[in-house]
């Protein structure tokens, strides 16, 4: 099926200027700041460990072409990265199937919830049924609006379409598994480090100016600029994820204390 | 008994085995032979099965410690990296459910030698005095069949031994004085201690945390680089991979990693026998032992005890009470984020280095019983991200730009006492794992005093970032930590173990973890399990034979050894009260 998509500009827009943001390297308030660039102060074992993530991008082994398409069209709505240059996005996908391939998960399955990978390949189809119920197309063909729409849906608890599906799995739950995996993918990446001012790795050196929020001297004092989303997405708000669950226990427990 | 120079050797392989940047093993770790029955096998070399196997070695009994996870080398295997740390935590799989269910993973479980104790924040405050009689004080869960006082000069030595660095006056509880100094502050820590300030409410700052502030032995100290939870390479925040197990190892221990034990066997005597396990190349080995210690913590230690059912035995091992997964506990472990006009940077100095314990005790005026924490967390730039999701519900580009603005935030984490209830527990799911052991379930519900206290500590939380000069503040509800599942007491019908660990059912047959905690208190529970670790040694040394070979049972109190300790332990910093 051939369809038209009239082509908008999907870039976040500087709020002084009015005028679109990037593609830029380097988003984010700390310009010229690269962690990547402090690297011969890091210990060997993470150098290896953060090069390998930055130069060597996982083969899709575990999606079908058709999923990682599709899923790609929904990371990018997730965590959208129009900002970015090409040579500096950050792959979400590839992570994620590098992640179910290796059958690698957090040691625990929520009752309400299918095993990840499972999980993973039910809530694509259902995003994609919902995309083909309400605009009878695909998912990676409507808008960028019209896919806002379809995600906030989730995070509404709220789906149109593919109830089957999610009898099998909590909405929010799977909401709050896609939302985290991407995260986990771009957060983890030096370039996001350079974007929110995160130092990074500091072993075996020390940080030294601990109060106060001081940078040391290799980092970078915070420039900021005011910006606000793209007239073409509805992600810049921030409203509760709605859903059954009182969230206790959500993936935001990483250890902490 | 055996001596450290009779059995084989592990070959050197020429490459040192590190803890830290200086630390290495030196001696050859004793390898005890196919079939050779051990005095003590340990379950879990963790916070409490660590102390003990140290303690064990030095009072000269063969032991050997068994854990599911590798024997880390902190130069070779760790990173100064969030994603990297993942396989630090133990991540087969559980199901979680209840109206409330508990995640687990990175938040409450360790997978290697040192357990959970590589990758806990080390805020290392005691129990109160109060905790150990909630029932008789207020009416609530259970009293412990011990008192303060059972615990307080194991406390003590437990502090010189990691050791805590924290204040030389600390107010809450049994007042007590710190043998470190405490550590400086970082952006967060300067939050709570502003916000705290403002209300009146008393503040600890730089600890307790067992992280060393002055180098010690073979221990740097601090470089204050923010990443304690993802494993410390620098080595200077404890754990008992680094404090307990190399005294241990030149004590004659054995420690082997990689191996899953998957049932404990029991003779026609009705005593322990040893244990089945899968090595590490996955081939299923038997090994003989006079006592068998389950050190697992409070989901693997009952899964152990349930899937080792057998005749005689039918609903697990030492559960005629029907305890055994019951009565488990987590902490309620809400995370406060607060934004800052100014920088905050909180991923600079350890996330745990000021607390307060102003609510910690029943106050009727509240109208809920038992109390909370509050204290500093530090959440690196993954963490921060998912408590944005959950807290603000952030996604595309909402999420994109409060990140932006991570250097703005700092946190807290509420730490509150849950109540022990009968159905929150841990049973035996039909799933199995890799291995084809039955995997744990865990069912888990909030009562109405937890509810009610999650809900004013949460927003005493928020009001103490409110008054630190935060304009935006949110929070996200989690848990923290578990303890309970095997619980002690005196009473065989309503409990596991006795107070010194021993199972009521099986007198050879010992637990030496946090699932023995009837009771949590809002204090972070690793030296709590710490100082019932080293207790139990004394009563187990001191009963000397009559453990190993006999079923009489004590419950004599032991005297305390101080000459069981790791070397360094005395002679270093001073409790100034």
């Amino acid at each position: 099926m051939s369809t038209e998509t009239i082509k908008v500009d999907t870039r976040p827009v500087d709020a002084t200027t009015g005028k679109p943001i990037g593609p830029l390297a380097q988003p984010g308030y700390y310009p010229g700041f690269s962690t990547l660039g402090q690297q011969k102060y890091w210990d060997a074992k993470t150098r290896q460990v953060i090069l390998d993530r930055v130069n060597n991008i996982p083969e899709i082994r575990f999606f079908t072409t058709e999923e990682a398409r599709l899923l790609k069209a929904i990371c990018d709505r997730i965590l959208p990265q129009d900002d970015r240059d090409d040579a500096h996005k950050i792959p979400i996908v590839p992570q994620i199937d590098k992640r179910l391939y290796e059958n690698s998960h957090d040691g625990y399955r929520y009752e309400s919830m299918p095993p990840d990978r499972e999980a993973f390949q039910l809530g694509i189809k259902a995003i994609e049924q919902i995309a083909q119920h309400e605009h009878g197309r695909s998912f990676v063909e409507i808008g960028p609006l019209e896919q806002d729409e379809i995600l906030r849906s989730l995070h509404d608890c709220k789906p149109s379409a593919a109830h089957d599906i999610w009898e099998r799995m909590s909405v929010d739950r799977f909401w709050m598994l896609l939302v985290s995996d991407c995260a986990e993918a771009y957060y983890s990446h030096p370039f996001a480090w350079d974007e929110i001012g995160f130092g990074g790795p500091a072993y075996p050196r020390a940080y030294m100016r601990l109060e106060r929020g001081e940078a040391e001297p290799w980092e970078v004092e915070e420039k900021r600029y005011e910006w606000s989303a793209p007239p073409s997405s509805i992600s810049g708000k921030h409203e509760l994820i709605a859903g059954q669950t009182e969230h206790f226990g959500s993936p935001g427990q990483g250890g902490t204390h | 008994m055996k001596s450290p120079l009779l059995g084989q050797f592990q070959p050197p392989n020429g490459e040192p085995h590190m803890l830290g940047p200086i630390q290495r093993i030196e001696t050859p770790m004793h390898h005890f032979a196919e079939g050779e029955e051990v005095d003590y096998l340990i379950v879990g070399v963790g916070a409490g099965g660590g102390v003990l196997l140290q303690r064990l070695a030095r009072a000269g009994f063969r032991v050997i410690g068994f854990d599911a996870g590798p024997f880390w080398d902190t130069e070779r295997d760790w990173v100064s990296d969030e994603k990297g740390a993942h396989n630090l935590y133990w991540n087969d799989i559980r199901v979680t459910g209840g109206k409330h269910p508990l995640a687990f993973g990175a938040n409450n479980s360790g997978k290697g030698v040192g357990g959970g104790t590589v990758h806990w924040a080390s805020f290392t405050p005691r129990l109160h005095p109060s905790d150990f009689h909630i029932h008789s004080l207020d009416g609530v869960g259970v009293d412990w069949p011990m008192s303060y006082s059972d615990l307080k000069p194991y406390y003590e030595l437990l502090e010189l031994e990691l050791p805590v660095s924290g204040p030389s006056y600390y107010p809450w509880g049994d007042p007590h004085g710190y043998p470190y100094g405490p550590h400086p502050m970082g952006g967060v820590g300067d939050a709570l201690i502003r916000g705290c300030t403002k209300l009146g409410i008393g503040v600890s700052a730089g600890g307790p945390v067992a992280i060393l502030n002055g180098s010690r032995a073979d221990r740097p100290h601090c470089i204050y680089r923010g990443f304690c939870i993802q494993g410390c390479k620098v080595g200077a925040k404890a754990s008992t991979l680094i404090t307990h197990v190399p005294d241990a190892i030149k004590h004659g221990a054995e420690i082997r990693p990689n191996c899953m034990v998957s049932r404990v066997h029991i003779g026609p005597d009705r005593r322990a026998t040893g244990v089945t396990y899968f090595d590490p190349e996955g081939r299923e080995r038997f090994q003989k032992a006079k006592v068998v210690v389950i050190a697992g913590y409070a989901i693997e230690t009952p899964r152990l005890l349930l899937n080792s059912a057998c005749p005689g035995f039918e609903n697990g091992l030492a559960n005629s009470s029907d305890c055994v997964g019951r009565y488990l506990m987590a902490q309620a472990g809400n995370v406060v984020s607060g934004r800052f006009d100014g920088l905050v940077r909180m991923y600079k100095a350890p996330p745990a280095h000021a607390l307060t314990e102003e609510f910690y005790e029943t106050d009727p005026k509240r109208g809920f019983a038992r109390g909370f924490a509050i204290q500093t967390v530090g959440p690196l730039p993954i963490s921060f991200a998912k408590q944005m999701m959950s807290s603000k519900g952030s996604w595309g580009w909402g999420l994109r730009s409060v990140m932006m603005d991570y250097n703005h935030w700092a946190a807290f984490g509420f730490l509150g006492e849950i109540l022990p209830h009968a159905e929150n527990r841990v049973q035996i799911a039909e799933e199995k794992d890799p291995l084809g052991i039955p995997v744990a379930k865990i069912t888990f519900n909030l009562g109405d005093n937890d509810k009610r206290l999650i809900k004013f500590g949460k927003d005493k939380t928020m009001e103490v970032m409110h008054a630190a000069g935060a304009q935006e503040v949110v929070q996200e509800a989690r848990y923290a930590h578990l303890v309970g599942a095997a619980r002690m007491g005196s009473d065989p019908k309503t409990s596991v173990v006795d107070q010194f660990g021993r199972t009521h059912d099986i007198a050879n047959l010992f637990i030496c973890d946090g699932s023995i905690m009837p009771t949590q208190g809002s204090a972070n529970p690793g030296l709590t399990i710490m100082a019932l670790a080293a207790r139990i040694a004394d009563y187990v040394i001191q009963q000397g034979s009559r453990v190993l070979n006999h079923n009489d049972r004590s419950v004599e109190p032991p005297p305390m050894r101080r000459d069981l300790s790791p070397p360094d332990t005395w002679g270093h910093g001073m409790p100034r009260i």
